[in-house]
């Protein structure tokens, strides 16, 4: 009895299987108005959007679109804050910040987002049908790009390269695909200082050897990374990391002997002959300047549907109302206040007063009409990194350190000439590289680099303290968020 | 020999007799019929018979709804009388289960039926509105007075967190689209189903009753049946009903007078006095000199009519039985602009075509209109422009028009004009926006199945049914360019289309057997199949080029995609069910399903449950025993098993996506969504264990059951590290864990049954109690906004989901007026505006609190107990039905108090006129300070605007009169009855806003219980009629 029924409820199970006439392709729906990850690499066209979106990861206001240069120029004592608003980087301008302020917490988020960008990429590449060396020159920016992120955020929250017995606190290395859940890459610890550098200059090395020579003329010269980018990059991380034989031997690569000083091979740069052709003046009606001319080596795009975002962007901070909102004005006992940068230098003229504040307008215009573009590293920047660094390897009065430094300062100030006579010994000619630096570069975000890599105190403005290297405020506090979820992160000491 | 033969197979014998009732009544339309054949007839109006049967018949079936059946063995009778009984309600019921139907007694599980004379003629939209009270486990309350706006469902709490807690309702046997189709406008798409059409309602509760559903019976599941021919003579019914409507509880604001007044005290408070000439607050005249004093109620609310027809003819035979129907409802709510107008048409059929084939179908089709405003009720509750919130919020002392007749608005800061007032005003005039905007949904919905059934040999029986349900919906808006939200667009149409698309197929072999006439075994096992395809689309035309154009197909420069949405899902099942029962006193069942969804990356699911039962009164000792007078009815059963949840959840939840950016002027492409291929259903362990009783043979019966309810793998958002750079820093992943604890008593009792006089009653009671057990990784607090801005609600491990985090206050300080708040310390500050805390003590500066810091958690939100009591009364041909819904035990958080007595330039409730004014005044209004939106709760949360929500609802009253039979009969009828009939006409309870059961959340799981602006519920009384043919 049993055994029949047995064999009929089999049957019953069978007959009724067969009469569903089971549709199992309707099991795997596949989305049609999202590209997912099978298919998201499939043609060259989507694989060069997903380059340009690595890109755009880095250009996130939070990161390099903006916030990035004003933390670092707002640690440093060229400007003074006007409005106390702890969403505009007060916090970063005095030193107060703990775990869970804003920056901290946005800038780590947008940093790695981006460097994670980069890795999905990498994972990409390996299975799309390109040909090889595309495929490379492709990889090569990811990776240009990655070591760009990994820097960005050791300058912050990473102890500089010469504390060597903190070597410790680096950042994470993040150099895997994150795209699903998996509780073990949560827990990463911070790498040291030193294998972070390692893994950049890694990165740099391929993305020099694989990058294109040159991006086909026109603004990707500049808005996409080329060899040379790759090579001007590493003449500014072996700065940090103080290897100044090493920065000689990359800026030579694209630094000429003698002057005119202009790139031989890849793409020409050379200094424009008019600082206002990098920036141009506030002018009614705006106009967009040539943001990507032979100076720039490697700048940040935004456009009126593309923007760096509400309270990102550096004409935000720096430009007073209606084209910003003044958040920070430059300090008077600053650079400023240098005697040996004449009035009659056209840098002086980004310099504004308004109601009786002078303030920085090298991105005059609104971010919310014409948006101006970032510059991240210019010509000017490569020519003062190996004249620095050609003073403190040789320990003299390099003349050839001398040259690039006139041809910096002349193409602002024709007046102005320096000898190989004019100074005392080889620190005064540093100092003198120094100051300029701190001229030329007025708010595009290396003050703070520059002091940290010297091992210099941040000196005391207006309100906010002083913070020697030994200083917990010195480095930026693991965000607080990051701390929870990966629990074997060690903070900064002092936080 | 043909002769012979002929008569042999031909002899037929007459039987007559008379059916009567208990009283000796003769009882119409019994169906008797010859057992085992399809040969019957019906009984006539006085109850007596006559049946031509076949000699060879051996017994005859009396059956009529209502009544028990009862079987006469013919015997060589000629004529048989017969008496029936009314029905044991408890255990002969017919009750609707999953695939099939069961007998009262034979249910293991634990389900609870309403019948459809209870929602026939209530005035509602949808026929979810008329269930609260009804059921035991099933709260269903109104979120407010909004026509078309879905009802708040929770079956025995909330079941989830992330994803829908609503059941899954099925109709005849097709699950269907539930939920809120429409834009600003709302459209609840079970309104497209006409009350009237529905037979029976069955809520399956636990795992043993849902479980054949699987993976969608974590939130319990509404089984609609709707209605089919009955046998005998074809019935024709008409019922109608016409009422009105009008909001209740309305809270009193300030008149122009007393606005003015108090508006200026609070700026000389603040050090900033009125000066007639920048600051200040004036009342104005009219064109007539009549002071200006302004009830903006009237100009947002109304007295709404509304009419309800519906005509049905339907009719049976031995073969076949039709049904059709048509209704056509047009009703005006309590709001201007707000109205809902439905059409639908409905026919089914079920023919026999012979002893093994029969084949039926269905066809439905309705059309429902929402015509709506922007309310701001549920969802938008800080809307500026929220319809619920204006009236609470405009000043009095000005009008919707200026004095020479165009309307009052202020073109330069698009908000009201400001009259004689020179502080500045806020928020946008009312009547202007009523006037020239419109807000609109439209569905159009088709549901229809055929079906068929073979009997097989060996008694089985093969059903197979194919249906569809298809919806397409238009959302329009138009939002004008002169005042309110369109102004930024320079006037905006925004048109969307949308179709929900559903077929499924459901094939079942229903097995079933007795063995020695004392073992009976029943098996079902069947598979399904349902696929779902979703597309949307539409834009938003902006800045009109005239503002004669207020449709989207006018003439506009701009335009923006909006509405855009593509997806599809598959839903493929087997399942199965074996009840087993022993001489019908032990009773087994098992039901199992075995679900595969195209969502997720791993497949397939599991699901069961398993339930037994024991009719402890059909035992010998029992019928023996003395007791059994007074306890004529005891069963007991108990269940548990394992259903799923996935309702809500993406089509492509577990997939990752690129999305689309900018590069410049370059598009680009990045990594957009972490997905998570480890995701799959939510999970939810049942136990419920109860016992059904009746006692003096029936006259009261009832049961008492208690739940528990473990849900498991919630999908939450899980924090992951920041530096894995994975978009949002978070993936969803099934990580939380909540339980649901209660329980359920239903008690029913005929208490007077007389000739002319019955009474009876019964009333149900509910407890529920929820905790989250855990949450995302760290079990982090999640903090629910409401409206986007304000977050009272927290989640939290150990607590009751969706309780309220806010700041303790402890009233007004009567030294000074001030606002007293507690630190988490205990130490009691106290705020002067603008911007100082000092402690209460002694005065020194003090911190302020903030909600991370000193919120402390009150809670519960949801009712700790809740139910319904239904009392029916006949006195000859006057009947009363009285429904009370009760519920309570927990905390409503008025946000709707905190707008009321916020100190800027908002009306304020009559009760600021008790205002702290000197010291010694002991009130709980602090010293009124111009701009002052700390103390009252709008800038913090605080304890002060926390509430007990208990209350008692009468929430129907009907009175109807039906004709006598032998006056009816007289002109061509059968029955007519008369009615009126309230719904929401009392309300009890001690909350001072405008009714505790609002909602402005609706059926979001983590922020029940919050009333921020939302608008009152309606008190609707109707007049109608049902006539039988």
């Amino acid at each position: 009895m049993k055994k029949i029924m047995k064999n009929k409820l089999i049957i019953l199970m069978a007959v009724t299987c067969i009469l569903g006439g089971c549709k199992k392709s309707l099991l795997e729906p596949v989305p049609q108005t999202q590209l997912i990850p099978d298919n998201a690499f499939a043609t060259p066209e989507r694989v060069e959007q997903q380059v340009r979106g690595i890109y755009g990861g880095v250009k996130s206001g939070q990161f390099l679109g903006g916030r990035y240069f004003i933390y670092n120029d707002i640690r440093g004592e060229e400007f003074l804050n006007n409005t106390s608003n702890g969403v505009t980087g007060l916090q970063t301008w005095n030193f107060t910040l703990n775990e869970n302020t804003n920056e901290v917490t946005n800038f780590w988020n947008a940093a790695y987002n981006a460097i994670n960008r980069a890795n999905v990429v990498l994972l990409g590449l390996e299975t799309s049908p390109l040909d090889v060396a595309l495929l490379n020159k492709y990889r090569g920016e990811a990776r240009f790009l990655r070591a760009l992120s990994h820097y960005s955020l050791l300058t912050l929250f990473g102890r500089p390269a010469w504390d060597v017995p903190n070597d410790k606190y680096g950042v994470v290395l993040r150099l895997n695909a994150e795209t699903n859940s998996d509780p073990a890459a949560n827990v990463v610890p911070r790498s040291k200082v030193s294998e972070v550098y390692a893994q950049i200059l890694a990165d740099l090395n391929f993305a020099e050897a694989n990058l294109a020579l040159n991006n086909g003329g026109g603004p990707a010269n500049a808005t996409r990374a080329h060899r040379n980018a790759a090579i001007a990059l590493k003449t500014r991380v072996y700065l940090s990391l103080r290897q100044y034989a090493n920065v000689i031997t990359e800026a030579n690569k694209i630094v000429p002997a003698t002057a005119p000083f202009q790139a031989a091979t890849g793409v020409a740069h050379r200094l424009e002959a008019n600082i206002a052709t990098v920036f141009p003046p506030l002018v009614s009606p705006a106009v967009q300047g040539t943001y990507t001319g032979t100076e720039s080596i490697f700048t940040m795009p935004f456009t009126s549907l593309d923007l760096p975002g509400t309270q990102n962007g550096q004409g935000s901070y720096y430009n007073p109302s209606p084209n910003g909102l003044g958040d920070y004005y430059l300090n008077p006992a600053g650079i400023t206040a240098n005697a040996g940068w004449k009035t009659t230098d056209a840098r002086r003229a980004f310099n504004v007063v308004t109601s009786g504040k002078t303030y920085l307008r090298k991105w005059p215009n609104n971010g919310g009409s014409i948006p101006d573009y970032a510059p991240v590293i210019r010509y000017s920047e490569v020519l003062l990194n190996l004249a620095e660094a050609l003073v403190r390897q040789n320990n003299t009065v390099d003349a050839r350190a001398v040259d690039l430094l006139n041809a910096v300062r002349q193409r602002s100030d024709a007046t102005t000439t320096f000898t190989v006579a004019g100074f005392a010994d080889a620190q005064a000619l540093i100092d003198q590289i120094l100051i300029e630096r701190r001229i030329e570069f007025l708010g595009e975000g290396l003050r703070s680099i520059d002091v940290m890599r010297l091992g210099g105190t941040f000196v005391a403005k207006d309100i906010a303290p002083a913070v020697a290297p030994t200083g917990t405020q010195y480095v930026w506090p693991i965000p607080l968020r990051e701390r929870q979820t990966n629990t074997g992160i060690e903070q900064n000491p002092g936080y | 020999m043909l002769l012979l033969f002929g008569s042999a197979f031909s002899q037929n014998r007459v039987i007559t007799g008379k059916v009567t009732d208990d009283q000796g009544n003769g009882l119409p339309n019994v169906t008797i019929s010859v057992k085992g054949t399809s040969i019957g007839t019906t009984s006539k109006p006085d109850g007596t018979y006559s049946l031509t049967a076949p000699t060879y018949a051996k017994t005859l079936v009396f059956s009529s709804v209502g009544m028990s059946v009862a079987e006469v063995s013919i015997g060589d009778k000629d004529a048989i009388d017969i008496s029936l009984k009314p029905s044991n309600k408890e255990m002969e019921e017919v009750v609707v289960v999953g695939y099939g139907t069961q007998k009262r007694r034979e249910v293991t599980g634990n389900v609870s039926t309403i019948a459809a004379g209870k929602i026939r003629d209530v005035p509602v939209q949808s026929f979810d509105q008329a269930l609260s009270g009804r059921a035991p486990g099933v709260n269903i309350s109104m979120p407010n007075g909004v026509l078309g706006n879905p009802p708040v469902v929770r079956v025995r709490g909330i079941n989830s967190i992330s994803l829908s807690s609503f059941p899954l309702v099925v109709i005849d046997g097709i699950p269907s689209f539930s939920g809120d189709v429409g834009g600003t406008a709302s459209n609840n798409v079970l309104s497209s189903l006409n009350p009237a059409d529905i037979e029976s309602i069955e809520i399956l509760k636990d795992a043993a009753a849902s479980a054949i559903y699987g993976s969608r019976a974590a939130a319990g599941v509404l089984l609609i049946t709707t209605k089919k021919g009955k046998q005998g003579a074809a019935r024709v019914n008409y019922d109608a009903w016409a009422g009105y409507t009008e909001a209740y509880g309305i809270i009193d604001v300030l008149n122009a007078e007393e606005y003015t007044m108090i508006k200026n005290e609070g700026l000389v408070n603040a050090g900033t006095p009125p000066n007639g000439t920048t600051r200040g607050f004036y009342t104005m005249t009219d064109a007539n000199g009549n002071l200006v004093d302004t009830d903006w109620y009237d100009e947002v609310y109304r007295t709404g009519f509304g009419q309800n027809h519906n005509i049905s003819v339907s009719g049976a035979n031995e073969k076949t039985n039709y049904f059709l129907s048509a209704n056509f409802t047009d009703q005006q709510g309590m709001l201007k602009n707000n109205d809902f107008e439905r059409k639908t048409g409905r026919f089914t059929l079920d023919h026999k075509v012979n002893s093994v084939f029969s084949l039926g179908g269905s066809f439905n089709y309705s059309n429902t209109f929402n015509n709506g405003l922007n309310t701001g009720s549920t969802g938008g509750a800080f809307a500026t422009s929220g319809v619920g919130r204006l009236p609470l919020v405009l000043a009095p002392n000005v009008g919707p028009f200026k004095n020479d007749g165009t309307y009052n608005i202020n073109t330069a800061s698009n908000s009201i004009g400001q009259g004689n007032n020179l502080s500045a005003l806020s928020f946008t005039n009312p009547v202007i926006l009523n006037d020239l905007n419109k807000f609109s949904s439209e569905s159009d919905q088709i549901r229809a199945n055929i079906n068929g059934q073979i009997k097989l040999p060996v008694g089985i029986t093969f059903r197979t049914q194919y249906g569809i349900d298809y919806v397409n919906f238009e959302n329009k808006e138009f939002r004008t360019g002169q005042h309110g939200d369109g102004v930024q667009f320079g006037g905006a149409a925004q048109n969307i289309f949308g179709r929900f698309q559903r077929w499924v197929w459901q094939n079942t072999l229903q097995y079933d057997k007795s063995f020695n006439s004392k073992h009976n075994l029943g098996i079902l096992v069947g598979t399904e199949q349902q696929y779902t395809t979703i597309s949307s689309w539409g834009a938003d035309r902006r800045t009109s080029a005239d503002p004669f154009y207020d449709e989207y197909q006018g003439s506009y420069t701009g335009i923006v995609p909006a509405g855009n949405s593509l997806s599809e899902n598959y839903l493929l099942s087997y399942f199965g069910r074996v009840t087993y029962d022993f001489k019908k006193k032990y009773y087994f069942s098992i039901n199992a399903r075995r679900d595969g969804y195209s969502a997720f990356a791993e497949k397939y699911g599991n699901f069961g449950g398993a339930s037994a039962g024991w009719i402890v009164s059909e035992e010998d000792f029992f019928k023996n025993a003395n007791f059994s007078n007074v306890l004529s009815t005891l069963k007991i059963r108990g269940s548990y098993g394992e259903v799923g949840n996935f309702q809500g959840i993406g089509d492509y939840a577990f997939y990752s996506f690129f999305g689309p950016g900018l590069y410049g002027a370059d598009p680009s492409l990045a990594f957009s969504q972490a997905g998570n291929t480890a995701l799959t259903w939510e999970t939810s362990k049942k136990t419920d264990v109860g016992l059904t009783f009746g006692l003096w043979n029936d006259r009261i019966t009832g049961e008492v059951a208690w739940y528990k309810n473990n849900i498991d793998g919630l999908i939450l958002n899980d924090p992951q590290a920041p530096s894995r750079g994975v978009p949002g820093n978070a993936i969803l992943t099934n990580i939380g864990s909540m339980e649901n604890e209660g329980i359920e008593v239903s008690l029913s009792a005929n208490i007077i049954t007389g000739k002319d006089f019955n009474w009876s009653s019964s009333i149900n009671y509910t407890t529920q109690s929820n905790e989250v057990t855990s949450l995302a990784t760290g079990n982090t607090d999640i903090l629910v906004a409401t409206g986007g801005l304000e977050t009272p609600s927290i989640i939290r491990v150990g607590e009751s989901i969706g309780s309220f985090y806010v700041i303790p206050t402890e009233g007004v300080n009567p030294a000074n007026g001030r606002r007293i708040a507690v630190l988490n310390d205990g130490t009691r500050v106290q705020y002067a505006h603008p911007n100082s805390w000092t402690k209460v003590s002694d005065g020194t500066a003090s911190r302020g609190p903030s909600q991370a810091t000193d919120a402390v958690v009150m809670g519960p939100a949801l009712p700790k107990w809740y139910g319904g009591w239904d009392n029916n009364l006949r006195y000859k041909g006057f009947d009363v039905n009285i429904l009370i819904y009760y519920s309570g035990g927990n905390y409503v958080y008025n946000g709707t108090k905190a707008g009321l007595r916020d100190n800027r330039n908002w009306n304020n409730s009559t009760e600021v006129l008790t205002r702290w004014t000197k010291a010694g005044d002991v009130t709980n209004i602090p010293r009124y300070v111009f701009g002052d939106n700390v103390s009252n709760g709008s800038g913090l949360v605080i304890s002060e605007n926390v509430e007990k929500g208990d209350f008692v609802k009468v929430r129907n009253i009907s009175i109807g009169y039906t004709l006598p039979g032998t006056l009816v009969s007289r002109i061509g009828l059968s029955n007519i009855r008369f009615y009126v009939a309230a719904l929401n006409p009392f309300t009890f309870t001690n909350y001072t806003g405008f009714d505790p059961e609002i909602s402005s959340n609706g059926n979001s799981t983590g922020s029940p219980s919050v009333d921020r602006n939302s608008v009152p519920l309606a008190r609707t009384i109707n007049f109608g009629l049902n006539v039988g043919f």
